[in-house]
């Protein structure tokens, strides 16, 4: 924080009249699998800093991993001859303010500090030899464990300056295992935590029931059928299509599709979906964003309507309204964009098994390939659910391989028929499985 | 960023080989069976502008070193920004290959390679670190003004510009010395068209490694760059939806080279292949006759080319499938060793942050016999597919791309532009559905791999006809 302080402090001093300073330090240890074994261990230590500032409406970036007060001092000249290279933005007001700040239990754990490079090393060569006796032919293909260590200051020209420092811990396994001519598609679980109680059972027990399901190669259908996401699949297709429409600079620039339908009922009345950086089991809960503002919870789709857009300090002063704390600072390239903290999803009451016992014919989607190549602004689809479960009579009966969904996230989001009712903590996704009713299901002849 | 009290990079040239190698040095003395370590010291730049805005413009002078150490069978890997402690880094990464040691069932050995001093030189003409950045700044607004002059119904625009300079170093206690140049310009646009409710997006993607900024003067320039994007969000907006299933079609060169990376190129990495479909294939017919793909470093001027790979070794020409028959896999100095392979300079890490693995370069489909007129005669209907948006493969074969520009064929001529689809198929399987290939010369597509850190990678390949089958069409219809 201090050498924050002192860049803001010089930056202020050589004519900048608005300068933010955010440092990130981290310590990262990770033990890394590779073909069944503990392959290598690694230490990543730095300390970065993002420097940006305003001569009149003009801005200028930097960026360095040197923690000086001369490489700051270069840093802000840096920034300083950026800014008076680049034009004018009539749209720029003012860096956020002071607030207040609210204590989130739970995110720091002092284990994870003193966790070493043997204890990471056996906690990964114990996961390899329980996936190795879960399930026949199952390799740990990759994976690991480790722990994260990462403390972050902000300070402003306006007297923003907050601290907070975090830590997290996880156990990530990435299996495969032959089929004869072939092999299965990757599978993975994970469990990641800001401690170090992991839940080695769970991640092994996902990864080896989902492998002797993929073993069992069936025939499926095309056509319009049932199928149930998980949390891995859907956060990602949301990421890439929702999520995109709800950023309050696409909703600005008219990159949205429901820009103009705050209020309106977008998706099926049993769909909540809530932003919430506050809450204490996620990932990305903190008490303040990547620009000092406080951290909040923000529902985006109540009971089917939509609620809210996300909005970071920009482009709420643009548009009149107030930032929801939703800034993500790119530290390299320094960009700031309006990202996600935790995407929280409604729970239902049935549990999934329950769920799948009633479905006739359909499918389970456990992961996605290509979500990324949705298109944002149209919401449009054309995506492969790999794993994908193919459900006839209430059972699970094996894999399909190339199955394909298609279609519009608006759509999709509309024929959301059902909830599960136990969450998955994943990393920004807190939710349970969904289930979509008349989905476009396209299968390889 | 300089360290204070250290040379600025044009003095130190071979001043950072020495400090390089007395860590070297630490390494061997502690025991180590191979202490690798690169340095970079470079000049980094990122220009986002949206919509004429400018939303980013960071310039950086980042140094760094990696840290790759050999112990007892196992790695052990650390980075660091600060060069005065480089004896520590070592000393750890030592103590974490010991750590890790004891649970190896097999150790990790790297196969033999020749040392090599040497520098590899870039010539360009206008190094992008000098280049001033209203000129850059200049650049994009008339990108921004070419996509929004091409048609009203564009609405939104943003141009991202990097460029980097810069120099790197391997140094290894086998006695590898290496100074290697540093060099990308890069522009992308995305572009959003709207009408009435209606919206459409593309993007386009140019790079070099090989050439500065007269590059984007001659090559990417704003108007190529800036029609390409603007014309494939056009498309999009005035489309027809794509059917769904499979049908016969041509996939042209840019989207074929996605498929040669996607679906053959990873499963031919040898650190992927033991857990992939390609595993234990090696000899063994997986594509119909005729069909050749090669995976080149040594193509001058392409955007994966480099004289060596970031652990020293000299890059190669790889043919990966060769008649049908599947003739060699990429490897690095551990998979090479592994699997009584030759290490084909294929290690590649994003910059001194990540350890270097196994990544393909230039991956292409090789050209084959059939002409123009051929490669669309009979199809009542089916696709031509001409531009991805982005891909994904997986360990059973399965690759998925997603298609941005593309085209019905109805009784073997080109008609109407689709809409947003994927495709998709079993690439073991697809591969025997291969019906043509073009002989026409093909331009290689430039893009980024992310296989848990970035690689520029160039892909490409002659139209291929594909029969049904094949191909699945992930449409709405």
């Amino acid at each position: 924080m201090d050498l924050c302080q002192y860049a803001v402090s010089v930056g202020q001093k050589r004519g900048a009249n608005a300068i933010e300073v955010q440092c990130d330090s981290r310590i990262d240890l990770d033990a890394g699998i590779e073909l069944g074994e503990v392959n290598s261990v690694s230490r990543s230590v730095g300390t970065e800093f993002a420097v940006r500032l305003y001569l009149g409406k003009r801005m200028g970036s930097a960026f360095t991993n040197i923690p000086t007060r001369e490489a700051l001092d270069e840093g802000v000249s840096m920034a300083l001859s950026a800014a008076k290279a680049t034009t004018e933005d009539k749209d720029w007001q003012r860096l956020p303010e002071p607030r207040t700040y609210k204590e989130i239990p739970g995110l720091w754990e002092e284990a994870v500090i003193k966790c070493e490079p043997d204890k990471v090393v056996r906690l990964t060569a114990d996961m390899v030899k329980k996936a190795a006796a879960a399930e026949e032919g199952l390799i740990a293909a990759y994976g690991g464990s480790g722990t994260s260590i990462h403390v972050m200051a902000y300070a402003n020209s306006s007297g923003t300056a907050v601290a907070q420092k975090l830590t997290s811990a996880y156990l990530f396994l990435a299996g495969v295992a032959p089929t004869g001519a072939s092999m299965t598609p990757l599978v993975q679980s994970y469990d990641v935590k800001r401690g170090l109680q992991l839940d080695m059972d769970r991640v092994v027990d996902e990864v080896a029931s989902n492998i002797r399901l993929c073993k069992k190669k069936v025939k499926a259908n095309s056509g319009k059928f049932s199928v149930i996401l998980h949390p891995q699949a859907y956060s990602e297709l949301l990421q890439y299509t929702l999520l995109m429409s709800v950023r309050g600079d696409n909703v600005a620039r008219g990159k949205s599709k429901i820009a103009d339908k705050i209020g309106d009922t977008i998706a099926s009345p049993i769909l909540t979906i809530t932003d919430d950086g506050t809450t204490p089991k996620g990932m990305h809960t903190s008490v303040a964003d990547d620009e000092g503002v406080p951290r909040q919870r923000t529902p985006i789709i109540e009971k089917g309507v939509l609620r809210s857009f996300l909005w970071d300090t920009y482009w709420g002063n643009k548009m009149g309204v107030k930032s929801t704390g939703n800034a993500k600072r790119n530290m390299r390239q320094g960009l700031l964009e309006i990202a996600t903290s935790n995407l929280v999803v409604g729970l239902g009451k049935r549990d999934i098994a329950e769920i799948i016992s009633g479905v006739k014919q359909g499918y389970l989607v456990r992961n996605l390939q290509g979500a990324h190549s949705s298109n944002p602004e149209s919401g449009d689809f054309s995506i492969v659910g790999n794993p994908a479960f193919l459900i006839e009579n209430g059972e699970l009966k094996g894999a399909v391989d190339g199955l394909m969904l298609a279609g519009n996230i608006y759509e999709l989001l509309k024929n959301a028929v059902e909830t599960a009712k136990t969450p998955h903590y994943l990393e920004g996704t807190i939710g349970p499985e969904v289930v979509f009713k008349d989905v476009q299901v396209v299968v390889k002849e | 960023m300089r360290l204070s009290g250290t040379p600025s990079p044009s003095e130190e040239g071979f001043a950072l080989f020495d400090v390089l190698q007395k860590a070297v040095d630490v390494g061997r003395n502690l025991g180590a069976t191979y202490v690798e370590l690169r340095g970079e010291d470079g000049f980094i730049e990122y220009i986002q502008m949206d919509d004429g805005r400018i939303n980013a413009l960071t310039q950086r002078i980042e140094r760094g070193v990696a840290v790759r150490v050999l112990a007892d069978g196992a790695w052990g890997f650390v980075t660091t920004s600060e060069l005065d402690v480089l004896d520590k880094a070592v000393r750890d990464a030592y103590s974490m290959a010991k750590a890790a040691a004891p649970t190896r069932h097999e150790p990790i050995k790297i196969a033999e390679t020749k040392p090599y001093k040497d520098t590899a030189d870039i010539k360009m003409k206008r190094d992008p670190r000098s280049v001033p950045v209203a000129e850059k700044i200049r650049y994009m607004e008339q990108m921004t003004k070419v996509i929004r002059d091409y048609d009203s119904r564009i609405t939104a625009v943003t141009v991202k510009v990097r460029t980097a300079s810069g120099l790197k170093y391997v140094v290894t206690s086998e006695g590898t010395q290496i100074r290697s140049r540093q060099l990308l310009v890069w522009v992308y646009p995305w572009v959003t068209a709207k009408e009435g409710a209606r919206l459409s997006a593309a993007r386009f993607e140019e790079a070099s490694t090989h050439q500065g900024w007269e590059y984007m003067e001659k090559v990417a320039t704003p108007e190529f760059v800036g029609q390409q994007a603007a014309r494939k969000a056009k498309l999009q907006l005035e489309g027809v939806p794509a059917k769904a299933g499979s049908f016969p079609c041509v996939l042209g060169p840019r989207v074929i080279g996605v498929l040669a990376h996607e679906a053959l190129g990873h499963l031919s990495e040898a650190d992927l292949t033991a857990n992939s479909a390609f595993a234990g294939k090696l000899g063994q017919v997986v594509a119909a006759e005729g069909v050749y793909m090669t995976d080149d470093g040594t193509i001058p001027g392409e955007i994966g080319s480099a004289k060596y790979d970031d652990e020293g070794t000299p890059t190669s020409r790889v043919e990966i499938i060769r008649n049908s028959v599947l003739t060699e896999l990429l490897t690095n100095r551990e998979y090479a060793a592994k699997n009584g392979l030759r290490p084909t300079g294929n290690a590649r890490a994003e910059s001194y942050l990540f350890p270097p693995i196994i990544r393909m370069r230039n991956t292409y489909f090789e050209r084959g016999d059939a002409t123009e007129d051929e490669m669309l005669e009979g199809i009542d209907f089916g696709y031509y597919c001409a531009d991805f948006r982005a891909g994904q493969a997986q360990t059973n074969a399965s690759f998925q791309v997603g298609i941005q520009e593309a085209y019905e064929v109805v009784n073997g001529k080109i008609g109407r532009p689709i809409t947003d689809l994927s495709i998709s198929g079993i690439a073991t399987d697809s591969l025997f559905k291969i019906e043509l290939i073009s002989r026409k010369e093909f331009p290689f597509e430039n893009g980024r791999c992310g296989k848990g850190q970035e690689a520029l990678v160039g892909s490409g390949g002659p139209d291929i006809r594909f029969s049904k089958g094949g191909i699945t069409f992930g449409g709405k219809t």
